[in-house]
């Protein structure tokens, strides 16, 4: 920031400015967090009424979601190995051919990255089934297949994401490279391997990552082409659509937990390669020092991150909220029997009038908290398929749990332990 | 053809025929198998009649379905799904708007004012809600939007609401998390247009006593712009595909045309009537954009970059 | 013979552009060679011939006796070292000298030891483990060299390698290059627009001017005896005198110029009609004081620099240029000195003026 050029006012400006904006950003997510661990069966900050991690225990029981992360899981790791493959030499074919036919082929490989994802998933099932059937195979077969499907819509997209990465990581390779590794002796296949092929790995990376990202969080495709089956993004997409409770936020929570500390240790590995490639490092202390040089090592950071993580989750295994719930519990009870009492009151004062039972409000709720304004044209009378917010049934698998009181606290450990290994990324 | 055949002869002299011959098959894969003829049986599905249900392969081709998006099922127009389409167009325009209006400062500062660690802790910022999963992203915006959601819960409380307002039915959650979602899709193109902006133009024109507005208006946006037309192509076509959002912020009354087609195709089981509403859709956003690239004199091959 | 190479007629064009037209030459094994000429004359696509980048639109490459057509690059008994010199990144000193050796197969251990080796013929021991970014500029160029050389190559191409180094470095490494070249006796072509590299190191010199070789000499010969007219202004500086030939007595040529009567040589034994448009040149060392010169001129200024005088006079409306020695009596001159000029007229060329009058103009811009 160079305060000389924006000048003061300008430089208040765009501070602030920047305030309001990640506010915005970050807003939601907050909101979010802190949701996951209030007991309110809704999703909400107020009223707060106890602290619980019982949510992430439901979270991790819902089969559904827990079958769709490993056909997201299987989908993903397909799409990477054919969409990367396919975007390298997409980005290859591009920096080779002649400029006027680059441009169309361009035009053409960038083209499924903008057209709708509905167009897209519709188009596949359609094509597949028609050669399925004009090849006589059953409706058993490979190309009525969710999966397949899947894989070939989201390929047709995805592709394009790795071509890009790998176009930007080519323009600014010096093909003199390769003309001095044939002029060296190499084959131009041994040219490819030890010389292109290395430069781009970085590029194959990110390219991974960004295509196995695009493929899970996918949904206007797959709703399509997964027919009958459920991705975990489309499993997740229903359960949203017929009704919310905590147990999203605390998948929420999950997930920018692995985010945030995915992105320090990529910032510790950058830093790293920076002031390797500067020279800084030889001449800095902290790198010169063994242990500084231990201490900022990726790898510690991120061991570091992951045991905070997991003490968290231990920690929040085996907090208990009964109490704090059965309180709350009780105060509506209490607050019900209050008004009931005043009511009849008021009936014997009134005697005839008709019982009109003010409604208490429903302890647990059913987490269609929109009534009506979300049975939405769609599916009607879709709103309260809510799963019952009897939190966490304790897992069969451990041992010596306290009995399953309601609001019991689930098993130690085990369960987050899994989540947290299910969840992130094969290979990432 | 004989442009890609030379193609892949430098190739296989540089990288051998193995490469060359895998970039060939991987690209006409690619293609044709992936691209052009899904697209091509959509269109084709699209113009069959309803003997077609499922894929099955009807007799003969027909308008009809494309008739029945425009007139409706008694020929005498169908004001209802193409009032759906003209609104879906209309408010993914709004949202491109909003992006653009909120991302522009954002990349600028990022590209000439911020630096060093602040400037790596706003990309890391950018990136991170981008991480999140779309669904969740629209369900925390029903958290907050909803009718005993947080803003709801809070004016009621505090009392600066007398009856809870109803954001859903008014839109303004489902246009709220559109706009949130593709920030990044619209920060990145502009930031990378606007970082090859040598700052010496600026600090010049400064010197000139140019005023700010006018320093953004003639030096800043005329390098911004091939970034702000390949991140609100990108950002419209989002917003205009998008399904997860609509469905689950959309309010009862307001459908966005993609669930028409979703409709069409998984509830009512018509395929054909399914494919031609999204062929509609499809050629309705490629020529929007396509025009609007015309208007503002932006090559396709801007986008991406 | 082994290290023969022998451009039999070579054009290369590219669409409707001729590259290189119809180079015919011999450079025999062992030899320094140099291509000289300003940027885009095609010597570069020369050296991409002879090395397999560019196959021949006409004519043959021949190494060793032997029709490259359709050999590629890597089986070529050449090695080529480029002008950014393309030491690969990712790779350390040592991998990157010992890569000719890994694709060919030999074991690590070998590869290490004859890298070592090299790096000592090179004097470079011990940077093995170093990566590339950690060498100086010098230190990569002799790099490079020692990555080609592992090749064993018959003959080794170098596409202006110095010319990413500054003044001091360059003129070190022209000695370098050299002392490398005798030492390890393989043919050598070398390209460079620079003429003091062409001069100082090469045996014989090549001059190209848009794709045509114009003179193939001895370094010596080039300087002295130009054969054209762009030869003569390319390389080193000039004056250049138009005239008219008035009459031709063996090879020495009277003619009639702006500034009276001179005397030239006929460069290359050239018989001149009388009345023939031509040009003399006259080097500015060569250009020299003399009361008895038959040229009358004054000064119009003088620039210092160092070992040398550089005198700008004017003999009515032709520019001339000397260059004095810093030696003994030579004071300054003042501007509008007279000034009486001759010329030995053994080493001034009389050359055709139709001989590409405007090469001249871009030789001397170049």
């Amino acid at each position: 920031m160079s305060a000389a050029s924006a000048g003061g006012g300008g430089r208040w400006a765009s501070t602030g400015y920047g305030a309001l904006f990640y506010l915005f950003l970050f807003g939601p997510l907050l909101i979010m967090t802190g949701t996951a661990f209030n007991s309110s069966s809704f999703p909400r900050l107020s009223p707060w009424e106890c602290f619980t991690t019982d949510w992430f225990g439901v979270l991790l029981n819902d089969r559904r979601l827990m079958d769709g992360l490993w056909t997201s899981a299987g989908i993903g790791l397909g799409v990477v190995l054919i969409a990367v493959p396919m975007g390298l030499a997409g980005a290859l074919a591009l920096s080779e051919i002649a400029p006027r036919l680059r441009a169309a082929l361009y035009t053409v490989l960038i083209t499924p990255v903008l057209v709708p994802g509905v167009v897209l998933g519709i188009s596949t099932i359609v094509f597949w089934g028609q050669v399925g059937r004009a090849l006589g195979m059953p409706t058993t077969g490979l190309f009525f297949d969710g999966v397949f499907l899947t894989i070939a819509g989201q390929v047709t997209f995805v592709s394009a994401y790795a071509m890009l990465i790998f176009s930007a990581r080519l323009q600014r390779f010096d093909p003199t490279l390769t003309e001095a590794a044939l002029d060296l002796g190499a084959s131009p296949g041994q040219a490819f391997r030890k010389i292109l092929l290395p430069f781009l790995r970085p590029a194959i990376a990110s390219a991974a990552f960004l295509t196995l990202l695009a493929s899970f969080e996918n949904y206007n495709t797959t709703v399509f082409t997964i027919l009958a089956d459920a991705t975990f993004t489309t499993a997740l997409a229903s359960k949203v659509r017929y009704g919310i409770d905590p147990s999203l936020s605390a998948l929420a929570v999950i997930i920018i937990a692995l985010t945030l500390i995915g992105a320090i240790t990529h910032e510790a590995v950058m830093r790293r390669r920076a002031a390797i490639l500067s020279g800084r490092a030889a001449r800095s202390r902290l790198y010169g020092h063994p242990a500084g040089r231990l201490a900022v090592h990726p790898a510690t950071i991120l061991a570091l991150l992951v045991a905070l993580a997991g003490l968290a989750v231990w920690q929040g295994s085996r907090y208990d909220s009964s109490a704090c719930r059965a309180g709350v519990l009780e105060e509506r009870r209490a607050l019900q029997e209050k008004l009931m009492q005043e009511q009849r009151a008021r009936m014997r004062q009134t005697a005839p009038a008709p019982a009109v039972p003010t409604e208490p409000p429903a302890p647990g709720g059913n987490g269609s908290g929109f009534g009506g304004a979300f049975g939405s044209g769609l599916r009607p009378g879709g709103s309260s398929a809510a799963p019952a917010p009897t939190p966490a049934a304790p897992s069969p698998a451990a041992p010596g749990s306290p009995p399953p009181a309601p609001g019991s606290n689930p098993a130690p450990a085990t369960p987050f332990g899994g989540a947290f290994q299910g969840i992130r990324p094969p290979g990432g | 053809m004989s442009a890609l055949a030379a193609g892949l002869k430098g190739f296989a002299g540089r990288y051998g025929p193995g490469v060359a011959l895998f970039v060939g098959i991987a690209v006409t894969v690619w293609v044709v198998l992936l691209i052009t003829l899904p697209q091509l049986a959509m269109i084709d599905i699209s113009l069959r009649g309803s003997g077609a249900l499922h894929g099955g392969t009807g007799a003969g081709h027909t308008l009809s379905n494309y008739a029945y998006f425009l007139f409706g099922p008694n020929g005498q127009g169908n004001l209802f799904d193409v009032a759906i389409l003209l609104r879906t167009i209309v408010a993914a325009v709004a949202v491109t708007l909003i992006d653009v209006v909120i991302c522009y400062p954002v990349a600028y500062i990022l590209a000439h004012v911020a630096s060093g660690v602040g400037a790596r802790l706003m990309v890391l910022g950018l990136i991170v809600p981008f991480w999140i999963n779309e669904i969740l992203r629209a369900f925390a915006f029903r958290i907050i939007f909803g009718s005993t959601g947080l803003i709801n819960g809070l004016g009621t409380s505090l009392g600066f609401l007398a009856h809870p307002v109803d954001f859903i039915g008014a839109d303004v959650a489902l246009y709220s998390s559109l706009a949130y979602s593709y920030i990044l899709l619209m920060i990145f193109p502009i930031y990378n247009a606007v970082e090859a902006l040598d700052r010496n133009q600026i600090e010049a024109a400064r010197d000139m006593g140019a005023s700010w507005p006018r320093i953004h208006w003639r030096i800043v946006l005329p390098v911004a712009k091939p970034g702000i037309a390949s991140g609100a192509t990108i950002v419209f076509m989002l917003t205009a595909g998008a399904l997860a959002a609509p469905q689950i912020l959309g309010g009862p009354s307001s459908l966005w045309f993609t669930q028409l087609v979703y409709q069409w195709f998984n509830e009512a089981g018509n395929w054909p009537r399914g494919a031609a509403y999204a062929t509609v859709l499809l050629v309705t956003c490629l020529g929007f954009v396509l025009l609007m690239m015309k208007v503002f004199r932006v090559p396709i091959g801007a986008i991406g970059r | 013979m082994t290290r023969d190479v022998l451009l039999d007629h070579v054009t290369i064009r590219f669409g409707s552009f001729t590259a290189v037209d119809n180079a015919y030459l011999n450079i025999s094994g062992g030899e320094f060679f140099s291509f000289l000429g300003p940027s885009g004359c095609g010597k570069t696509t020369l050296l991409r011939c002879i090395s397999g980048f560019v196959e021949p639109t006409e004519g043959r490459v021949m190494i060793a006796g032997q029709d490259m057509a359709r050999v590629g690059p890597n089986k070529r008994p050449t090695a080529l070292i480029f002008q950014n010199l393309a030491l690969f990144p990712l790779m350390s000193v040592a991998e990157n000298i010992a890569f000719p050796l890994e694709v060919r197969g030999v074991s690590r251990k070998g590869r290490r030891k004859r890298a070592d080796a090299l790096l000592d013929l090179i004097a470079l021991p011990g940077v093995g483990d170093k990566k590339v970014y950690e060498l100086s500029g010098g230190q990569r160029q002799r790099v490079a060299i020692a990555r080609a050389l592992a090749v064993e190559p018959d003959i080794l191409l170098l596409d202006e390698p110095l010319s990413a180094l500054d003044l001091k470095l360059r003129q070190h490494m022209r000695t370098e290059l050299r002392a490398i070249q005798q030492r390890v006796g393989l043919t050598f072509i070398y390209i460079t627009h620079d003429q003091g590299e062409a001069l100082t190191m090469s045996d014989r010199v090549a001059v190209m001017n848009r794709g045509v070789i114009e003179q193939v000499d001895a370094p010596t010969a080039i300087y002295e005896t130009p054969r054209t007219a762009f030869v003569a202004a390319f390389v080193g500086e000039t004056n250049v005198i138009p005239g008219t030939v008035l009459a031709q007595s063996g090879v020495q040529v009277r003619l009639g110029t702006p500034l009276g009567p001179l005397v030239g040589t006929a460069a290359g034994g050239r018989r001149y009609q009388a009345g023939e448009a031509v040009q003399l040149f006259v080097r500015p060392e060569q250009l020299v004081m003399d009361a008895e010169g038959p040229i009358a001129a004054t000064v119009e200024k003088e620039e210092f620099e160092g070992a040398t005088r550089h005198v700008f006079a004017r003999a009515g409306l032709q520019a001339l240029r000397l260059s004095r020695v810093n030696a003994g009596a030579a004071g300054a001159l003042g501007p509008g000195a007279p000034l009486r000029l001759g010329y030995d007229a053994a080493r001034a060329s009389v050359l055709p003026a139709s001989d590409g009058g405007g090469a001249i103009d871009a030789g001397l811009t170049a």
